[in-house]
């Protein structure tokens, strides 16, 4: 009953969390295959030392275990905002009568409802994905021709195992708030969620964060490849971290808004008042935005520093990977950036009921939006820097990284249009019906 | 004087022909409170939207503070609402997650005009000093007091209130009440409310009562067993 109300009444939520599932299976999958066709071509004993000492017999893996911990961090975060999405009527439910485990496996049953058919849907993708991925390596000569591509025999398990553990576990966790509470107190602490103050979160996130910094810089003396791996955990890390400390950033970045006028004024209290829920797409933003600057950076600054090009193999095969990442993890905070907005339609009819124009009340959306923008790219550049800075220093010798100005450009441009794809464009459609519709 | 909120034989069909409101008319002057009952469905709240600008007629002409709303385009109706009119709905629609203050301020924030202070407003509806409290954590008595602050911030022409006391207790709904008529009789404001309580409506100066979306009367309001009487009487038929 609650599984059918929570699915009926706002199907839209589990957008994120079912596009992210596909994706995550799809990604897993294209992983699995990786593994799978190199360990399973007729290779001599020489070719695989050859493999082995320049890297390349571990990309499947690497790109496998990334995936995986990418999943359970995106997934965990989408499903988490569409669960925090339904406090009130969880509360409802709690108040006539339904156990806190009555709760807690009606959020486990849709967790696993919205997995399944994602990862049937996610497992093909990565298949045909993974088809690409192995012919682009064997066509860049990256690894020998004898590679082909095979199917992993373990693919639709592990897909399984991975979206819906992830799922079940982002949903559980975020289920605890909404199903302890006691029946009386549930219904007017729906209304105002995210009152507590993060004990707990924030001491966790700056664990997390100079937990990355620490490592980073223990790393930076390690061998070149051991770095570069290590540097990506550091990175996911990190993350997570800034997605712990994201309502502390969201309060400190808010007097951003106000240099934009009255509107400005109003988007900056919202940032405040909605800071926990906004900060659920800070971690996808952060991980695409750390991604795509390291990746570009240590690029650019290599040869600008040694003068020599990258070759178009290497070139082909670190963009690809990073623009795979990039693309789930985009994908992911525009949706969880939907889920959020969706769930403030009243607000913004409320907004409107007072006499707040449609331009008037998607202005004060915008603001919200660019100062959200403004906090990711400050802490996905910190979160990259992290991990990159002393990369640099060990293997160039050099503190200053070289970024190209038309990335900078591009990639602000970039996260502001991915924020405004998820909280404007959707306001502006929700903007469209009468606000007394809305509030009834 | 001219009235504040004026309906022409107003009417309002809805898609599937169901007509909410037919040929309805009604002048509030300023400093009038005016009660509508009627039974569910009987186009009380039709008739609230039509006069506030916040549905379109099919049919009649409406004019509020003045200015004929009824073909208003969209935003000029928003902003027109924004600076002569003020609202108040049954379930308080306040932003919950932000303070008294950031609610009251909300109507001037958007551009309308600041014509009292939130202290003073916040200080006439007896909650001087609450302007840090989050919205989330008041009583229902006093949401709907931040409602009425709010309302009131822009100083407007006119009031709407939608069932006001619903949720509310006897006392506590006597004290929104009497912000209500307060606001008529201080501050001159042309007030119209509806509502389904006889003892809410004997706030009020004058009573409409509506039966199946046309006006059956309009007069003076009498005491409040005697609106009970008449709401019966336009009631018992039609439900």
């Amino acid at each position: 009953m609650i599984v059918r109300q929570a699915l009926k009444r706002n199907p839209w939520a589990f957008l994120g969390p079912a596009t992210t599932e596909t994706l995550a299976a799809a990604l897993v999958t294209l992983g699995l295959c990786g593994v799978a066709s190199l360990d399973g071509a007729p290779l001599t004993a020489a070719q695989r030392a050859a493999m082995a000492a320049d890297g390349t017999a571990d990309i499947g893996v690497l790109f496998l275990v990334v995936s995986i911990y990418l999943s359970i961090l995106v997934v965990g975060v989408t499903i988490g905002t569409a669960i925090a999405d339904q406090g009130r009527d969880l509360a409802l439910f709690r108040t006539v009568g339904a156990t806190p485990w009555r709760v807690r496996r009606a959020i486990a049953v849709q967790a696993a409802i919205v997995a399944i058919p994602a990862t049937v849907a996610g497992v093909p993708l990565g298949l045909l994905l993974g088809r690409a991925w192995v012919h682009g390596l064997v066509g860049h000569g990256l690894v020998p021709a004898e590679v082909t591509f095979r199917i992993h025999g373990g693919t639709v398990p592990i897909a399984f195992a991975v979206t819906i553990g992830t799922s079940l576990l982002g949903a559980l966790i975020a289920a605890i708030r909404p199903s302890r509470l006691r029946p009386a107190m549930a219904l007017t602490e729906a209304a105002m969620p995210g009152k507590r103050p993060g004990r707990i979160r924030t001491p966790m996130g700056l664990l997390l964060v100079f937990g990355g910094i620490a490592l980073a810089i223990l790393i930076s003396d390690a061998d070149a490849q051991t770095a570069d791996n290590t540097g990506l955990f550091v990175m996911l890390a990190m993350c997570f971290g800034v997605g712990m400390l994201g309502p502390v950033l969201l309060r400190l970045a808010s007097p951003l808004g106000r240099l934009f006028g009255a509107a400005g004024r109003i988007a900056a209290d919202n940032v405040v008042a909605r800071r926990r829920s906004l900060s659920g797409a800070l971690v996808p933003l952060t991980l695409a935005i750390g991604f795509a600057v390291f990746t570009i950076v240590i690029g650019a600054t290599t040869e600008h520093v040694t003068g020599v090009a990258q070759s178009a193999a290497d070139r082909w095969l670190t963009y690809a990977g990073t623009g795979t990442y990039c693309a789930f993890a985009a994908i992911a905070a525009v949706n969880t950036l939907i889920t959020v907005i969706r769930a403030r339609r009243r607000d913004l009819a409320v907004m409107r009921l007072v006499g707040g124009t449609q331009g008037h009340t998607l202005r004060v959306v915008i603001c919200e939006a660019l100062v959200v923008t403004a906090t990711a790219l400050v802490a996905g550049a910190v979160v990259a820097a992290t991990v990159l800075l002393p990369l640099l220093h060990t293997a160039l010798g050099t503190w200053r990284p070289w970024v190209p100005a038309p990335f900078l450009v591009g990639s602000i441009l970039g996260t502001a249009a991915l924020v405004l794809a998820g909280l404007a464009l959707p306001a502006a459609v929700m903007l469209r019906q009468p606000p007394i519709e809305v509030v009834g | 004087m001219d009235s504040v909120i004026s309906l022409a034989s107003v009417s309002r069909r809805y898609p599937r022909g169901v007509i909410a409101l037919r040929d309805a008319s009604l002048d509030v002057p300023p400093g009038q409170f005016v009660a509508v009952m009627g039974a569910t469905g009987s186009g009380k709240s039709t008739l609230l939207h039509c006069a506030a600008g916040l549905d379109r007629p099919s049919g009649g002409r409406v004019r509020l503070a003045g200015h004929d709303i009824t073909r208003m385009k969209e935003a000029r109706r928003t902003r027109l609402r924004r600076d002569h009119a003020g609202f108040v709905f049954q379930a308080y629609n306040l932003l919950s997650e932000l303070t008294v203050r950031q609610n009251v301020e909300l109507p001037v924030r958007l551009g309308g005009p600041r014509n009292r202070t939130v202290d003073e407003v916040l200080a006439q509806v007896g909650l001087a000093g609450f302007g840090k409290r989050p919205v989330g954590e008041l009583s229902g008595g006093q949401r709907q007091r931040v409602a009425i602050a709010r309302a009131l911030v822009t100083a407007p022409a006119a009031v709407f209130a939608d069932e006001p006391t619903g949720a509310l207790d006897p006392t506590t709904g006597a004290r929104i009440l009497a912000l209500l008529r307060a606001a008529a009789d201080r501050d001159g404001a042309a007030v119209l409310m509806v509502t389904h309580d006889p003892v809410a409506a004997a706030w009020a100066d004058r009573l409409v009562l509506l039966r199946d979306g046309v006006v059956a009367h309009d007069g003076p309001v009498p005491d409040a067993t005697e609106i009970a009487d008449r709401l019966r009487g336009v009631t018992a038929v039609s439900a």
